[in-house]
């Protein structure tokens, strides 16, 4: 975001006048407030971190300074689950890539018929929430799960056994979780690329399978890697696949081992936050590198003309290209609701649904449970609330920063993006690091849970707004000033009605979010402050499985409806 | 015949943007479509590329049927053996300019050896040998065009197609382009469609012009033809500038404007219409000071006053108002606005042309 600032930028002369121009001392005002809140929020865990990162007790408690857990880093077992998690996230990085980048070809380049449903059943799958994803899979492929079940029991095959609890069982689950995030990713440059450069290869002669190999991939190569490297940090920062399948099977994760550390005896809440300072690190890297790919290689090969191009024929390739689309909708998405809705109609598990005792009380347990009522209007507050929040200083952000460019608004860039680095469970730790020491009684209170959610996914809500708002014209509010419209109306006149189309979409994107978000919570919540994700969380883990069901459905029939219902209202939104 | 089309039809949806259209391409011959925006020539091109698929008709290049969709037979792009020159150049940024060049060789299985010779060759043709190992970023516009140029001749293509290849050079460098294509068309006696909507490219560099609006043929016929004797309002328009002069046939078989005076126009072979204009060309109107003269056979002689002058360099250019028609005249010599001035045209000059519908102009 930095480099678009500095390329959006109007050059010396013109900044100098206009934050001359600025005076108003409310916004000056407003700014350092953004300022102090947006430092604060994010500075405060990181800081906190990496001082529990060099101390011997845990939290709260008195204790010296130390390096041991930096040197217990180097420790086997946490080198194993380093090597663990980089294996893991590079095969389900490969994998996503592989199946998205197909699936937006196959739904945007070729005549494919069912472009549409495939569209909006993926769209519906990015929003699925990866906990609940891993419990249908637990529910199905577990050693006593389904699927075992039919293969001994029913087929007699038993040589075909699999287990979900194993490094491929959290890869197959973390792929389906990440296609929909590529295919996503994917789906602008592909369908926003120049047709030209395709039909000038095939006015050269190259046949259509020769045109994808020698440029339309290798033209897509910056957003490949994009994807890529974005991909592979989602997926090593990942707690609740790992932690729901690999724990039990004993595959641990960077982002594992460390909530282990902390939940579990014995803990050792400093080298927990070394492995946090650590992971944060390759995460942060990562980015970097990303960013980095993306400012350099903006080739200039997307240009809005996309349209014209003429549909690739799949001929006889067509089943294998409904496979590939429906087969994954039925894996990411269809079965496991089913499954969920199943169990959750259980009064006692069985494989065989002939034999199931069907009943409703666990969802009349959900009603009637003031635990989990309270878990419902908790989610509800912290995603309104919070979502409100993140927008509004996502908005605030974005002036400053790309607009207004007073004094320091470099440090408030960098700063904002900071959290893209910071996996969730690792941000939960350093949160409970810093409020065991400030005097801030929020230790336990859902503003505590809504501080956790907005610093991680306010840059959501930057790069929704500020991708929007370089692209107004600066001329526009000039205009306005020139008309006579102060600084403040020029902003409320001109600016904002012009940006709400993104500002409703981060809404949106962060409603979501934090509606489903478990990592960072997993570690701040309290019996009071539960959410809807952490019940699920411990009904599944108490072996529930009927009631865990239960929940997740509601849920995530409360994901769908609000989406669908937001789509409505909002056209804009779909663009978030 | 290289290319030959026979009503061509080209749908979106309900839309009808190419109505039947019809036309030859003779071996080594320059054929430019010529129109506005939205009349169908870059559609009509990209039907011959087959990047677009036609509706109906037929389509053969070098007596080979490549499109006739009544016949279930399309060809598609790679088959066609074509040349293209795309308005914005399409060269692929990912490759070197000796990879574009290549490109056309090296998917069709040509050695690589022969692939580097044939580039070479191409790329010494267009004057950009210099530069193979560069990147498309690091060439200017005029050089892309080069490229692209190389890029379709380098194969060589039964016909070569241009989409608009000069509307994203500076003037200057336009015209040296032209001149350019044009000699290395001559040179290769290579088939050649070239769609554009600067009048000027088209007159200059073909054999035979093909106008078009509203997704039909206009008129058809060499520069000369069109520039002179054009078939309606809209073509002597669109081609060079005009006035003209409201005419309905007078006593005998003479014209008249509407308030009477005699006009001797050329009339050969005009079509029918229900109203018509007398088409005047600029430089073909010599302008004289004072009133003076009468017409004599074969020569109009009209009297008029100086509403407007533009001064242009080479010349000037005046709008005369005679006798309520108003007249451009190009003429070097200096009148003030007001002057009383005398045009003189020839017959052959004044042309008579069909009012085109006015439903559709």
């Amino acid at each position: 975001m930095s480099e678009q600032a500095i390329a959006a930028g109007p050059p010396a002369v013109s900044r100098a006048r206009s934050r001359a121009g600025a005076g108003g001392a409310v916004l000056t005002g407003v700014y350092w407030a953004t300022f102090l809140i947006v430092v604060a929020m994010v500075a405060i865990p990181v800081v906190a971190l990496v001082y529990g990162s060099f101390r011997t007790s845990a939290p709260g408690l008195p204790g010296e300074w130390t390096l041991q857990n930096y040197a217990g880093l180097a420790s086997s077992g946490v080198l194993s689950s380093m090597t663990t998690t980089l294996i893991i996230g590079l095969f389900t990085s490969v994998i996503s890539i592989v199946v998205g980048t197909t699936i937006a070809l196959i739904v945007h380049r070729t005549d494919f018929r069912y472009g549409n449903i495939v569209v909006a059943l993926i769209g519906l799958s990015f929003y699925f929430p990866s906990f609940i994803l891993a419990m249908a899979w637990i529910i199905v492929g577990a050693p006593g799960g389904i699927y075992n079940t039919i293969i001994d029991d029913v087929l007699g095959m038993s040589w075909l056994r699999a287990d979900i609890y194993t490094s491929a069982g959290i890869v197959f689950v973390m792929s389906l979780h990440q296609v929909p995030f590529v295919y996503l990713t994917m789906r602008g440059p592909i369908s926003g690329m120049d047709p030209i450069y395709e039909e000038a290869a095939n006015t050269a002669g190259a046949k259509p399978h020769q045109v994808l190999l020698r440029v339309t991939l290798p033209l897509l190569g910056y957003s490949l890697i994009s994807s890529f490297i974005l991909t592979f940090v989602m997926t090593i920062e990942q707690f609740a696949i790992p932690a729901l399948l690999g724990i039990p099977g004993q595959v641990t994760m960077l982002a594992t081992q460390l909530y282990l550390l902390v939940r579990f005896t014995p803990t050792d809440y400093g080298l927990a936050a070394a492995i946090g300072v650590a992971l944060s690190l390759i995460t942060g890297a990562a980015i970097w590198a990303q960013r980095r790919i993306t400012t350099a290689g903006r080739l200039t090969t997307v240009t809005g003309k996309a349209g014209r191009l003429k549909l690739i024929p799949l001929g006889r390739w067509r089943w294998a290209a409904n496979l590939l689309c429906f087969g994954f909708i039925f894996l990411g998405l269809v079965m496991p609701m089913v499954i969920l809705i199943y169990t959750s109609l259980l009064k006692w598990f069985t494989v065989n649904p002939l034999e199931g005792m069907y009943t409703l009380r666990n969802y009349i347990f959900i009603w009637e449970s003031a635990s989990t009522v309270r878990s419902f209007t908790n989610t509800l507050i912290v995603s309104g609330v919070g979502a409100a929040v993140g927008v509004t200083l996502g908005l605030l952000c974005c002036y400053f920063t790309l607009r207004l460019q007073p004094r320091g608004y470099r440090a408030l860039d960098f700063v904002v993006s900071l959290p893209f680095g910071v996996p969730g469970v690792v941000l939960g730790l350093g949160l409970l690091w810093a409020y065991a020491y400030l005097p801030l009684p929020l230790y336990g209170t859902l503003t505590l849970m809504i501080i956790a959610f907005v610093t991680r996914f306010l840059p959501y809500a930057t790069e929704t707004i500020g991708g929007q708002m370089v692209q107004i014209d600066k001329s526009l509010e000039e205009a306005a000033w020139v008309n006579g419209a102060t600084r403040a109306q020029g902003i409320w006149r001109i600016l904002l009605p012009l940006v709400t189309p993104s500002v409703q979409g981060a809404y949106f994107l962060l409603f979501m979010a934090f509606f489903r978000e478990i990592s960072s919570a997993i570690l701040i919540y309290s019996v009071h402050t539960a959410v809807i994700s952490i019940s699920i969380w411990s009904f599944f883990e108490q072996a529930n499985w009927g009631l865990a069901s239960a929940l997740a459905v509601v849920a995530t029939l409360i994901i769908f409806i609000a989406m669908a219902l937001i789509m409505r209202l909002v056209p804009t939104a779909r663009r978030g | 015949m290289s290319i030959n089309v026979q009503n061509l039809v080209k749908r979106y949806g309900s839309l009808t943007v190419v109505h039947g259209i019809s036309f030859d391409v003779g071996k080594g011959e320059f054929i430019s479509l010529l129109g506005p925006s939205g009349c169908g020539k870059t559609t009509t091109l990209r039907c011959l590329a087959g990047l677009e698929d036609a509706d109906g008709g037929v389509i053969q290049i070098d007596g080979r049927i490549v499109s006739a969709p009544e016949q279930d037979a399309l060809v598609p792009a790679h088959q066609r053996q074509i040349g293209m020159v795309f308005q914005s150049y399409a060269i692929w940024p990912h490759m070197t300019v000796a990879g574009n060049v290549g490109f056309p060789l090296s998917i069709r299985g040509v050695p690589a050896a022969d692939v580097a010779k044939q580039v070479d060759e191409a790329l010494e043709i267009v004057g950009m040998r210099h530069l193979r190992e560069r990147h498309p970023s690091q060439l200017s516009g005029g050089q892309q065009q080069r490229v692209a140029l190389a890029r379709a001749i380098v194969g060589r293509p039964r016909v070569l197609l241009f989409d608009e290849p000069l509307s994203n050079l500076d003037a200057k460098l336009r015209e040296g382009t032209r001149i350019e294509i044009k000699r290395l068309q001559r040179e290769l006696d290579v088939a050649t469609v070239y769609v554009t909507h600067d009048q000027e490219e088209a007159l200059s560099m073909s054999d035979r012009v093909v106008v078009m609006e509203h997704g039909r043929i206009t008129q058809a016929g060499t520069p000369k033809e069109l520039y002179r004797r054009p078939a309606n309002r809209f073509v002597a328009d669109f081609v060079g500038r005009a006035s003209f002069i409201d005419v309905e046939r007078g006593k005998g078989n003479g014209w008249s404007t509407p308030s009477g005076i005699a006009l001797q126009l050329d009339d050969t072979g005009a079509p029918e219409a229900a109203r018509y204009q007398a088409m005047l060309r600029p430089e073909s109107v010599e302008i004289m000071p004072g009133a003076n003269g009468r017409s004599e056979d074969g020569i109009n002689v009209l009297e008029g006053r100086v509403l407007e002058s533009h001064y242009l360099g080479a010349y000037t250019e005046y709008l005369v108002d005679a006798s309520g028609t108003r007249v451009k005249v190009h003429s070097r010599s200096d009148f003030d606005i007001g002057d009383t001035v005398t045009l003189r045209f020839p017959q052959e000059f004044c042309r008579l042309v069909a009012l085109a519908d006015e439903a559709r102009a």
